[in-house]
């Protein structure tokens, strides 16, 4: 994986100590070179030559950032847009590696950053259960023990055997999220990912969300709904301009970010999900 | 308690821990195979009319080449025939490589975002799928070796490390020319000028022994021309190929390679944020 450097790799899965640490990050930043342009060209680099034009931006995405986050443990993460949030997650996960300070990941992660990631539209259902699954890191066996949970939770019915560009976004969403609700890792990161089909699948997939926590499993929830943290966690962290504003039980860490939001309790805050 | 404990910290330029890392890509080889499975199926070539156009787009390709070459020279016989298809199937291998290869990193924009996995992985999948186009050709080839009325000999066997060679070249090219387009993504409109030159370039159209000394000097510096020279020199004379051309694409393949995965490894911790 990415500069990593794994020590004492026994088993995955292995049962952790109720509080074990899950996640710790010590003075984590990240600044990132980004190129401007969307599409960087080399026509572009020859026209430039020789004017002094900038074509990367540097983005200061985290700063300072330390959390411990503990074994049977939700946290759930808040924070308006461009917050660094979903860098924050990138970063535990091993997506981008950090420019400042450490992340120590205690046992296996998945990350559930945004639905049907390895996804292949041209192919069936069923073989995308296959691929999404292999992308999380699963095994093809353990695809294969599970396969028929997968398919149930979809509620897909015949349609598994469709291809997947027939389905309809509701379709491909609830599959999408089977695949990765399956996928039982020590630590699970979800970022954004709950906004999924109907109302009732919304209500099947915060169950399934529920079910999810355990004692000998860590979630990290980055979400905009606001009542959904406060219903699912047990601890809240803010985060605004890459660096933690408040961190602290739901109520209070929710109440403050409302406040700042100078929103209070609208219908669009509060709207599940 | 043991688990397994990860670290992550702020990487100097250079390279992965890389036992660690290819540890991970062995473990992710089930993907390899079946994201190069699904890339196959996108282009339908898990019908039979896609099978068949498989084998049908180069050998009308040869089929017009050989036209070209007749008009031109006058003359022709079958040998020169079977050369020009045996080339031209080694050589779209490669060009196919290239080609899946130069969009691997850029197309795969939201696996790379969302994902921890050793990215090495998208190109090698290019090539995987090129080979996968490649084998029934093979096929098509010795039929028509075998029509044609080729001698056969042990030396033939000359083209397994021949074809290895080639695959390795592919593979490099592809990790190379991906990584590249990250950073200046119209190479890819580029590379139909790389391929066509390579391809008129290489000992395809005509053969090795009938170039000028003079300007045979100037083939080491093509990676494709010892390496076609000695495929064909292997499977359609059924003779040994020289042991200088083969010494020679070798070196150009494990530097391609080398280079190519040396570039890639150490710049693919920044492809998350150049997308």
């Amino acid at each position: 994986m990415i500069s990593l450097s794994a020590s004492n790799s026994n088993s995955q899965n292995s049962i952790h100590a109720e509080h074990g640490l899950a996640v710790s990050t010590t003075n984590l930043g990240l600044i990132y070179k980004t190129s401007i342009s969307k599409r960087p060209t080399f026509k572009a680099r020859l026209k430039t030559i020789g004017k002094g034009k900038k074509h990367t931006r540097l983005v200061n995405a985290i700063s300072d950032v330390n959390i411990d986050v503990h074994y049977g443990s939700v946290l759930g993460v808040i924070g308006s847009n461009g917050a660094g949030k979903s860098s924050l997650m990138r970063v535990i996960s091993g997506i981008i590696p950090p420019t400042q300070g450490k992340v120590e990941v205690h046992g296996s992660v998945s990350t559930l950053l945004a639905l049907g990631v390895g996804f292949n539209p041209s192919m069936t259902g069923r073989s995308n259960v296959y691929l999404g699954g292999l992308a999380a890191g699963m095994s093809r066996a353990e695809i294969d023990n599970r396969f028929d949970a997968i398919a149930d939770f979809a509620e897909l019915g015949d349609a598994i055997d469709a291809p997947m560009r027939t389905y309809s976004s509701g379709m491909f969403a609830r599959l999408a999220f089977s695949v990765a609700a399956t996928v039982e890792p020590d630590i699970l990161i979800i970022d954004e990912a709950l906004s999924t089909g109907d109302a009732r699948f919304k209500e099947k997939s915060l169950n399934r969300i529920k079910e999810l926590r355990s004692a000998d499993r860590a979630l990290i929830l980055v979400s905009h709904a606001l009542a959904t943290i406060e219903e699912i966690c047990n601890e809240v962290l803010w985060l605004d301009k890459g660096k933690i504003m408040m961190r602290g039980k739901p109520e209070e860490v929710i109440a403050a970010y409302r406040d700042f939001l100078n929103v209070g309790k609208s219908a669009a805050s509060n709207e599940d999900v | 308690m043991s688990t397994q404990v990860t670290i992550y910290e702020p990487f100097r330029a250079g390279l992965p821990p890389l036992r660690a890392y290819f540890r991970q890509l062995w473990s992710r080889r089930t993907f390899i195979s079946e994201f190069a499975r699904a890339e196959l199926r996108e282009q339908n070539f898990d019908s039979v009319f896609g099978q068949l156009w498989l084998i049908l787009n180069p050998l009308l390709l040869s089929g017009v080449y050989f036209l070209l070459i007749y008009i031109i020279r006058g003359s022709s016989d079958s040998t020169r025939y079977a050369h020009l298809t045996a080339s031209l199937f080694l050589f779209y291998m490669i060009g196919n490589s290239l080609s899946g290869g130069v969009k691997s990193i850029t197309s795969g924009q939201r696996l790379i975002m969302n994902t921890a996995f050793p990215r090495i992985m998208l190109p090698i999948s290019a090539t995987v799928v090129a080979l996968f186009k490649f084998i029934p050709t093979l096929a098509v080839f010795f039929i028509l070796r075998a029509l044609v009325g080729l001698p056969y000999s042990w030396q033939m066997f000359w083209a397994i490390p021949v074809f290895l060679i080639a695959l390795l070249m592919s593979l490099g090219m592809a990790i190379t020319i991906s990584c590249i387009n990250v950073y200046f993504r119209d190479i890819s409109n580029f590379l139909p000028y790389i391929t066509r030159s390579l391809l008129y370039l290489s000992p395809i159209l005509f053969e090795a022994t009938t170039l000028s000394p003079k300007i045979r000097k100037f083939e080491t510096f093509n990676p494709l021309f010892s390496l076609i020279d000695s495929w064909s020199r292997a499977v359609v004379h059924a003779s040994a190929p020289d042991m200088n051309s083969l010494l020679q694409s070798l070196l150009w393949a494990l530097g391609i390679f080398l280079i190519g995965t040396y570039f890639f490894l150490s710049r693919e911790r920044d492809f998350a944020v150049r997308l």
